[in-house]
């Protein structure tokens, strides 16, 4: 540790040389098992709790991926078992397995997350939903990570879509959607324990209980929490920016009858952030939600859904500021099949977002306190062109916000499939992202009386047109591949404006950047045997940017954000034998222009021991490759460097 | 360090040879559909989460049976899912048995048969030996049957009779019976 230059180098050569030997050594085995089936062995099967056995799918290899093939988006979709062997702690974690997103750690509690580029600490173009429900912030239209924790042994999935969502999800689906779905309660009966250790003092800990309060009424309650350690600062010293955050809450699901379902579910969580590692006090951050959904069957050609959700999140900078928002949210959706060529989803959604800030003396967003109204109904229509080939689905969604009145978001897409195991699709579709708070209403002053920085009131939605091309095959059994291209035309993107002369104060927002970007999603899964998956996929993004006529945007038309042109991720999951698991997620990311990031690779290996079938014993180690790295730097010239991380954990089911 | 990783590999090595000729050699038989082959380690477990009373046994080492009457879903995996496999010193073995009558021997009884007069004839004998049964039909419960496979959003979950289980002096470990749905049918007479 004397000479912190040398240790990344010689760490880096042991590692890589391991992965290696893991890899090669298992290809002569894995030849013949090819031409097999890909249904889990025997051994591994005996191996599974009961639990676990009554949460296998029967059809779901071919039904699922059957229905995922034909889906005319670029959808990846990250499993619970692409999360267990990646040893991912967090919810931030378990997202840098979607291949088609930017996943960047900025300091110990911050995330930098995106699709299709424009990523930034305050990334507005994504949208980010939890069992259905909204998470996001009026704020700057985004998403604090730092809260967004769940018991990542019951996430069912994750689906991340990259490209526009804005016709079914609304807005903020400029960029992408990603959708977090957990568990049925019947799926997580009994107890599920876990407790971890490791290095720069990180601590996890989670339990749940769940089980069978009547014939159809299950239930699961939890609880879980972690302390994460310091990432270094520009100095080379550790930033204390360590933090911890606890949650927990319950879920219960009714299945009245085989028509009808019905789920509640509640969260609580209490965290302290600390990402200005301020040394004596960090964010208080806390919130809870409870959401109410009911399914209903009509008949197998019609079904509908009632979902309502109240969430309630708070957030004390300690300087003063702080920020409350109470968010109430009712929405219905309605399929049915008209004939054998048209089957018609339309949904309506009301939402009131209560927002109030504790301003400073030179810092507020004015008013203190808003209420926004958003209201909106979606209308899809799926046309068969011809039986089970070609489908043409057409949908507009019409949004009313307090910001700028009506917002009309359509699409189209055309999906083609010619033979069993491919599918072509394009989509041509518009998004838009809606102003938030900071838009408008957002004010630094130099003095009382005189405003720095103002908000302005003729900020107007960006937008966006994205044309999409994509292709869908399955060329093996065992092998799915899908290759997604798009070119995304921007309009009225935020610039930042300087005031009149001579002191060009105050500095405001307008829609100044307009401009381009396209690129290409390769992504791929192969189940190498029954033991062995192997998944991962290339990206690339490049954005042109350019000012408008009579913008004199100050950030060039950067657009405030960072993005990598190339990315690359690779997992490796093995269950080896009844008692050994491997699993390695290795990613690339080519450099970030400006701020300017190295390109940086990094490794996380996991091992995990089960004793018997309650017990399992994990060693992890996350950035195995070098001791320590920058990802993403929010705010220059300071960064903070992500440490490598080692830590062994211990968990119990029952 | 580099020690242990070699240690740890060598180790994974072995096993993973191993696993693969233990494959290979199950594969050269047909594997039934994943269905099936959950069920069968299904019913491998309920050997294991079943206590059945001192006298079904005649000796320690005696094995214990499960017995398959009827068509037979398993093909040969079933076998493999217990080979080598003990519960409490009795080696756990699979039989086939063509006609009920024979099976009286056995500790757990999976069986599909269509004709009800049949089934119930088999369900009461097997109760009287103090043999779980087990099967997919919809009816089975309600017929006396003790355990009931079924299919719900595209998983194996099982219901249990713990009256028809009494019935036939078992014991259920409560790691079963948490995860399986109760379901007591009103007595037949």
């Amino acid at each position: 540790m004397a000479n912190p230059l040398n240790q990344p180098r010689r760490k880096c050569a042991q590692s890589t040389t391991f992965l290696a030997a893991v890899f090669l050594s298992l290809l002569s085995s894995a030849a013949f098992s090819q031409s097999r089936d890909t249904l889990p062995s025997p051994l591994l099967l005996k191996a599974l709790s009961l639990e676990e056995l009554m949460n296998i799918e029967v059809t779901s290899v071919s039904k699922k991926s059957e229905k995922l093939r034909e889906a005319p988006s670029a959808v990846q979709v990250i499993t619970q078992q692409d999360i267990r062997h990646s040893g991912a702690r967090t919810l931030a974690e378990a997202l840098r397995l979607a291949p088609n997103l930017q996943v960047a750690q900025v300091n110990s509690s911050q995330w930098a997350i995106s699709a299709r580029g424009f990523n930034n600490v305050l990334a507005n173009k994504l949208l980010v939903m939890i069992d259905g429900r909204t998470v996001y912030t009026p704020l700057y239209a985004g998403v604090f990570w730092d809260v967004q924790n769940v018991l990542l042994e019951d996430v069912e999935r994750i689906e991340v879509i990259s490209g526009p969502g804005g016709s079914l999800w609304g807005a903020n689906a400029v960029n992408g959607v990603i959708n977090i779905i957990t568990k049925r309660s019947s799926d997580t009966k009994g107890l599920y324990a876990q407790a971890a250790t490791g290095s720069n003092g990180q601590a996890l800990g989670s339990i749940r209980y769940g089980g069978q309060l009547a014939k159809g009424l299950s239930y699961r309650v939890f609880g879980s929490g972690y302390k994460l350690g310091n990432a270094i600062d520009t100095n080379g010293l550790e930033a204390n920016d360590k933090w911890w955050m606890i949650n927990g809450g319950f879920r219960l699901d009714w299945e009245g009858s085989k028509k009808d379902k019905l789920t509640l579910q509640q969260n609580i969580y209490y965290g302290k952030p600390n990402p200005d590692a301020a040394d004596t006090s960090a964010i208080i951050a806390r919130g809870d939600n409870i959401l109410a959904k009911w399914n209903h069957i009509i008949s197998e050609k019609a079904d509908y859904q009632l979902q309502a959700y109240y969430d309630h999140t708070w957030r004390d900078f300690r300087n003063g500021f702080t920020e409350d928002l109470k968010t109430y949210d009712i929405e219905w959706q309605n399929r049915y099949q008209i004939d054998r060529r048209h089957e018609l989803t339309y949904g309506l959604d009301f939402r009131l977002m209560d927002h109030t800030v504790t301003n400073l003396e030179l810092f507020a967003f004015l008013p203190a306190h808003k209420r926004l109204y958003l209201y909106s109904l979606f209308l899809q229509d799926e046309i068969m062109l011809i039986k089970e080939r070609l489908r043409f689905t057409a949908g507009l969604k019409m949004e009313h916000n307090s910001y700028t009145g009506f917002e009309y978001q359509p699409d189209v897409r055309l999906t083609w499939t010619p033979t069993e195991t491919q599918t072509v699709w394009t989509a041509v579709s518009r998004a838009v992202r809606t102003p938030a708070r900071i838009d408008r209403d957002f004010y630094l002053f130099l003095t009382p009386d005189l405003p720095f920085v103002s908000g302005s009131d003729n900020f107007r939605s960006e937008n966006v047109m994205s044309y999409q091309l994509g292709w869908r095959l399955r060329p093996r059994k065992n092998l799915s591949i899908s290759l997604s291209s798009f070119y995304n035309v921007y309009d009225n993107i935020r610039s930042v404006e300087p005031g009149p002369a001579p002191f060009n104060i105050p500095i405001t927002f307008s829609n100044g950047v307009e401009g381009k970007a396209y690129g290409m999603e390769l992504a791929a899964t192969y189940q190498l045997a029954s033991w062995w998956n192997l998944r991962g996929g290339y990206t690339f993004v490049k954005k042109e940017l350019s000012v408008k006529p009579g913008s004199k945007d100050m950030n060039e038309a950067s657009a405030e954000s960072d993005d990598p042109k190339h990315q690359f991720l690779l997992q490796s999951s093995m269950n080896i034998s009844k008692h050994f698991e491997a699993g390695a997620v290795l990613r690339y990311s080519s450099k970030l222009p400006d701020p300017y990031v190295a390109s940086y690779a990094g490794l996380d290996v996991r091992i995990g021991w089960n004793i018997g079938k309650s017990l399992q014993l994990n060693i992890v180690g996350q950035h195995l490759l070098k001791n320590r790295h920058v990802e993403f730097i929010a705010s220059p010239p300071k960064f903070r460097q992500i440490q490598r991380s080692i830590y062994g954990s211990i968990a119990f089911r029952l | 360090m580099k020690k242990l990783i070699k240690n740890i590999w060598i180790c994974r090595y072995r096993i993973a040879i191993w696993l693969l000729f233990s494959q290979s050699s199950v594969l050269a038989q047909s594997t039934p559909e994943l269905e099936y082959q959950l069920k069968a380690v299904f019913l491998f477990n309920f050997t294991q989460f079943t206590e059945w009373p001192a006298d079904s046994f005649h000796s320690d080492s005696e094995p214990l049976v499960i017995g398959i009457v009827g068509e037979n879903p398993f093909g040969a995996y079933l076998e493999s899912i217990v080979s080598g496999e003990m519960k409490g010193g009795h080696p756990v073995v699979v039989k086939y048995y063509k006609d009920e009558e024979d099976a009286g021997t056995c500790h757990v009884l999976f069986f599909h048969i269509k004709d009800p007069q049949r089934r119930k004839e088999i369900i009461e004998g097997a109760t009287d030996k103090n043999i779980l049964t087990v099967s997919d039909d919809a009816a089975f419960l309600k017929e006396g049957g003790m355990v009931r496979f079924f299919t719900s959003s595209n998983k194996i979950k099982f219901q249990i009779s713990l009256n028809a289980c009494k019935k036939a002096r078992l014991e259920l470990s409560s790691k079963l019976l948490r995860v399986a749905d109760i379901i007591e049918p009103p007595e037949i007479k």
